[in-house]
């Protein structure tokens, strides 16, 4: 794994107020990593500092071989509610950025078509995007920012405008274009960077509160529980009368905290077996990204 | 009235082209576009009656950009 | 250079798109076209229409071709200034605002590029109107009026072009510098408030970009003193330069001021 960008005390400050405080990470080529944070969380801000659209108030921001001059030029970028000129047609747009990206003018228009085949928007090249609805243009958005082969692509809420049928083919076109090259995008909705993620970033009021892979976050924050759901009420009782840990019961289901509690499966599975308890169904459950985003992100 | 008569309409006649398809184009782009500032009916209104000035101002203030 | 060629397009399929390349001409044309026609037919109007008491002879001046120059100017040193203004105030504010701008700025874009390709499309069509206005005026002056020598037309109007590019920079800067309204405000000062400003208070000094509309009249006079003029010429393109490279670099300062 190579590193491509190291980001160091990235601040941000409007007036007195710290939007974005001493941020630091580090991204790994071709991979995928999530910015998590409730609203005002310093995302956008972060976002648009990596992209050369924000200057920073200090720290930085060093790419892998870049002079900071040509940094634009190896990134693509998508805003959140991303705005075209209304006369241009999507190729002419995406045409128009190619080049401004540096794509040499032969091959320009032949990369626009590419990418707006790719993004399934291949049958409405000389549409005017004054006409096109939020999915087409999330669409358009993701073809502007990946037409000139970036390494790094920074997204700002993907999918968090569009319906759930446009969510899951943005999500599936992102996958591919992860395969190639390496995304950083901003997120609250919590499924989606289970999906597809290699690295967590929690912001909380501009500072970076928590981060690491999700497996990583998960075991920190995981609080295990093996729960087991019995077949009959009584069973339940009988259970709950001879398990030497404490449990807590809800309807036909028990938990029982893996970490207080210090029990295994095995344990669990001898007691159960040994006295023969009728159980429908037994599971080690861990915390979901929801709870450990409810922990650290907000206060 | 006989000396309206006299004015040759052959030099005036460019100017009423030029003002009908300053009209024309207006009126064309707002029925097309029908996104305006304000009730696109008003800047039929203006475009059609407001003379010279009703295209210019449509134009100007009248066509909603980006 | 691939960049400029790029923008160059992107404004003028804007410009011809959004249709400024129609009306604009086509307004300046139609008051180059009233102004010979109307100070020609207004006499016969006036008494065709018959407001005048019997009996009353109404002495009009004798206007010359010349003179239908001048008053063309004051036409378009009013509301052909306004309608640059209004037209072009927007230009890059407005894409800050509306957020278009920001999938440009996100690119190895550079400024200069930017501004000056605004600055060459908006030149192209002003000047374009301006020249068409003037030249149709001219052929129905030489209709209606005298025959007025083309040296001292064409003269007239490379003066005057120099002042339209100076208000064309004016509006392109403080759009560059200020929100739309705040730049809208500014330049109808600049343009059109401190002409009267400078008429007024500026009897003091001969030298001045806003006089050189009025000196662009001076070709039609045999004996003017043009010496004035050539020193204004030369501030006025100063005054050109140093705001396109103000533009420039307020285009630059104010890219993180785009809507994302």
């Amino acid at each position: 794994m190579t590193q491509l960008l190291q980001v160091v005390d990235l601040t941000k400050k409007y007036g007195s107020t710290k939007v974005v405080d001493t941020v630091s990470f580090e991204l790994e080529e071709h991979t995928s990593t999530a910015l998590i944070g409730p609203n005002g969380s310093g995302k956008t801000t972060t976002l648009s500092m990596l992209a050369g659209l924000v200057p920073q108030t200090s720290g930085t921001l060093q790419f892998q071989s870049t002079a900071r001059q040509d940094i634009q030029s190896i990134i693509g970028f998508l805003p959140q509610y991303p705005k075209f000129f209304s006369w241009l047609s999507a190729l002419e747009f995406t045409e128009m950025a190619a080049r401004l990206s540096g794509v040499e003018t032969r091959k320009a228009v032949m990369e626009a078509k590419k990418t707006l085949e790719f993004v399934g928007l291949g049958d409405s090249l000389s549409k005017k995007t004054g006409t096109f609805s939020g999915g087409m243009k999330q669409r358009l958005g993701l073809a502007q920012a990946i037409v000139h082969k970036p390494k790094l692509i920074l997204l700002d809420e993907p999918v968090s405008a569009l319906d759930p049928v446009g969510r899951r083919q943005v999500m599936n076109l992102l996958k591919e274009i992860q395969q190639e090259t390496t995304i950083l995008y901003s997120t609250h909705i919590l499924n989606d960077a289970e999906e597809m993620t290699d690295q967590l970033l929690f912001l909380r009021q501009g500072k970076l509160v928590e981060q690491g892979s999700l497996d990583d976050v998960r075991s920190r924050y995981a609080e295990p529980r093996i729960i087991i759901e019995f077949e009959k009420e009584q069973e339940l009782q009988r259970f709950t009368e001879m398990a030497p840990w404490h449990v807590s019961a809800n309807g036909l289901t028990v938990a029982i905290d893996v970490l207080t509690e210090g029990v295994g499966m095995p344990a669990i599975i001898a007691l159960l077996h040994g006295q023969s308890f009728l159980v429908r169904k037994i599971e080690r459950q861990t915390a979901s990204l929801e709870e450990i985003f409810m922990k650290v992100a907000v206060i | 009235m006989s000396e309206l008569a006299t004015i040759p309409w052959n030099l005036i006649m460019p100017l009423l082209v030029l003002q009908l398809i300053l009209m024309i184009v207006a009126l064309v782009d707002v029925i097309r576009h029908q996104r305006t500032n304000g009730p696109f009916i008003m800047w039929i209104f203006i475009i059609v009656l407001g003379n010279l000035i009703g295209p210019i101002v449509y134009f100007i203030f009248g066509r909603r950009q980006a | 250079m691939s960049g400029f060629s790029v923008l160059l397009k992107k404004e003028w399929r804007e410009n011809s798109r959004n249709f400024k390349v129609l009306w604009i001409p086509i307004a300046f044309i139609i008051f180059g076209i009233l102004e010979p026609v109307t100070n020609h037919f207004l006499p016969e109007i006036m008494k065709s229409v018959g407001n005048m008491p019997e009996g009353a002879d109404f002495q009009w001046p004798e206007f010359k071709g010349e003179d239908i120059f001048s008053s063309l100017l004051g036409q378009y040193q009013f509301i052909g200034i306004l309608i640059i203004v209004l037209a072009f105030m927007g230009s890059i504010s407005g894409e800050r605002k509306n957020g278009t701008a920001t999938l440009l700025y996100v690119r190895p874009l550079s400024y200069g590029h930017y501004f000056l390709s605004k600055w060459l499309v908006t030149n192209g069509v002003v000047l374009g109107s301006v020249w068409l206005g003037i030249l149709a005026a001219w052929y129905y002056i030489e209709i209606l009026f005298n025959h007025v020598d083309a040296w001292e037309v064409f003269a007239f109007i490379a003066t005057y072009s120099i002042w339209i590019v100076f208000v064309v920079t004016v509006v392109l800067a403080l759009s560059a510098w200020l929100p739309t309204g705040g730049a809208a405000g500014l330049a109808i000062f600049a343009t059109l408030i401190f002409q009267i400003i400078d008429s007024l208070i500026g009897t003091y000094w001969t030298v001045s970009p806003w006089k050189v509309a009025i000196y662009a009249t001076y070709w039609f006079q045999p004996n003017a003193d043009m010496s004035d003029l050539w020193m204004s010429i030369i501030i006025t393109v100063l005054f050109i330069i140093v705001l396109i490279i103000f533009g420039s670099s307020m285009a630059k300062r104010n890219a993180s001021k785009t809507t994302v």
